[in-house]
């Protein structure tokens, strides 16, 4: 059994539709961006990675089979590739190098720039959420921060992170 | 498989998060499949998370889609360019299917032309022969009419010729035709008067012959007017003591006064 929007989308992507593309981005492209952020711990390289993982996605939509397994894992799967692949290019060494060792923290500060009502209501409702619990589901989810290294950073044991991220996410759908 | 405590575990978490491998990825691919709670929990918690990333503007920036949107359609176009560089050896292969038929039509309209053309040349020589026959038909008919006519008229001199009933009278030309000459047979019994147009030149327009009984001491007597195209007519009758028949050109009509010196043939009685 699988979800509905998966269903839709790999349907599309068999006929090559377009809008395979715009869904996935839709319904996975953070956790997708997310994952590829995991590998390369670089805003800009990560978002350029994504775009073509959306191509490569499109392209390759008929390798996807739902037997085995749902069509998440395969797009992390591609995702993670192409990844790793971005990391054995020279464009990757030399950015590592003028970060020269230096932990880059790139915590995104949210500006809400064309917010309509809604979002805006949307958002005091998140601001409920502790900090902490809105840090560690930024830094899991969308920084693409590993459990261990959301261990070292908070200084806190991998068990200790795992139950504080399930209980953020408890909290954040209880909000919304 | 305690489904509630597998959930509680956080593993679906770790699996959004990417924070599993391919494998481990796989088995929680497996479980939703079997368990629908679990399918339903996975999708629950993507949609809050991908619900937050938009409210937090950490979704990624809708420039990534539009960037990926415009190399697919980059890629659609060359595709479609590339079929349309095809495109002229298929119009090749249409052109060649339609000429086929072309070509056998046009072959057979020319040959239905040709044997056209050739029958109807036929038909209208076939026409042009059998006009001809259909006159050459005509013309024998008139021939073989005309014999029978002669046929008859020789069959009926004869008759009057071996007739021991008719006195024969035959008419010499005289100084206007000496060439000319005609017959009269006339019925001692009947006293009938039968001529015989042997050799008389064609009277003019307007013109006619005429016969007259010849008797001694009398103006010519009137024995009738004859056609000159035909060879034996039977004319009046003429009684009494007759010397010699004469035949005159007359006015169209006949005259009841012969015009003597217009007599063409002349003939006497021989003496009993």
């Amino acid at each position: 059994m699988t979800s509905s929007i998966e269903n839709k989308i790999g349907y599309l992507l068999a006929e090559s539709n377009k809008e395979a593309i715009e869904l996935v981005f839709i319904h996975y492209g953070s956790l997708l961006l997310n994952v590829i952020n995991r590998v390369l711990r670089d805003d800009a390289m990560s978002e350029d990675v994504l775009q073509s993982v959306l191509l490569k996605i499109w392209q390759n939509g008929h390798n996807f089979d739902p037997a085995k397994g749902a069509l998440f894992t395969w797009l992390v799967r591609v995702s993670k590739n192409a990844a790793i692949d971005k990391t054995r290019t020279k464009d990757y060494r030399l950015t590592q190098e003028s970060k020269n060792g230096v932990e880059v923290v790139s915590i995104a500060e949210s500006i809400a720039g064309d917010d309509d009502m809604e979002s805006l209501y949307a958002k005091q409702l998140i601001a409920q959420l502790p900090e902490e619990q809105r840090m560690l589901i930024n830094m899991s989810f969308f920084e693409g921060y590993t459990h261990k290294e959301i261990c070292a950073r908070l200084d806190m044991p991998l068990g200790t992170v795992k139950t504080k991220i399930r209980t953020a996410i408890k909290h954040l759908r209880t909000i919304i | 498989m305690d489904i509630q405590e597998y959930i509680a575990s956080g593993i679906l978490e770790a699996y959004l998060a990417g924070e599993l491998t391919a494998a481990e990825m796989r088995e929680v691919d497996r479980v939703a499949d079997n368990y629908n709670e679990v399918r339903i929990e996975l999708d629950s918690l993507r949609e809050s998370l991908i619900k937050y990333g938009d409210v937090e503007s950490k979704a990624p920036d809708e420039k990534i889609l539009e960037g990926a949107l415009d190399a697919i359609t980059e890629i659609e176009k060359q595709k479609f360019l590339n079929v349309l560089n095809d495109e002229p050896e298929i119009k090749i292969k249409r052109v060649n299917i339609v000429p086929v038929w072309t070509i056998a039509a046009s072959i057979l309209l020319f040959i239905s032309l040709g044997f056209n053309y050739l029958f109807y040349a036929q038909f209208k020589s076939t026409k042009d022969q059998l006009a001809s026959l259909e006159s050459n038909q005509t013309s024998l008919a008139n021939r073989v009419s005309d014999s029978n006519q002669q046929l008859q008229y020789a069959e009926l001199r004869i008759a009057h010729l071996m007739s021991e009933d008719n006195i024969h009278i035959k008419m010499d030309g005289l100084d206007l035709a000496p060439e000319a000459f005609a017959n009269v047979f006339w019925n001692k019994k009947s006293n009938s008067v039968f001529i015989s147009v042997d050799n008389l030149p064609d009277p003019p327009h307007g013109h006619q012959y005429q016969l007259w009984a010849i008797k001694p001491g009398l103006a010519p007597i009137d024995a009738g007017i004859f056609d000159h195209s035909q060879l034996v007519q039977e004319l009046k009758v003429i009684k009494g003591e007759v010397v010699a028949f004469a035949v005159t050109l007359e006015v169209e009509g006949g005259s009841p006064i012969a015009t003597v010196d217009k007599t063409f043939v002349k003939g006497f009685l021989k003496k009993s």
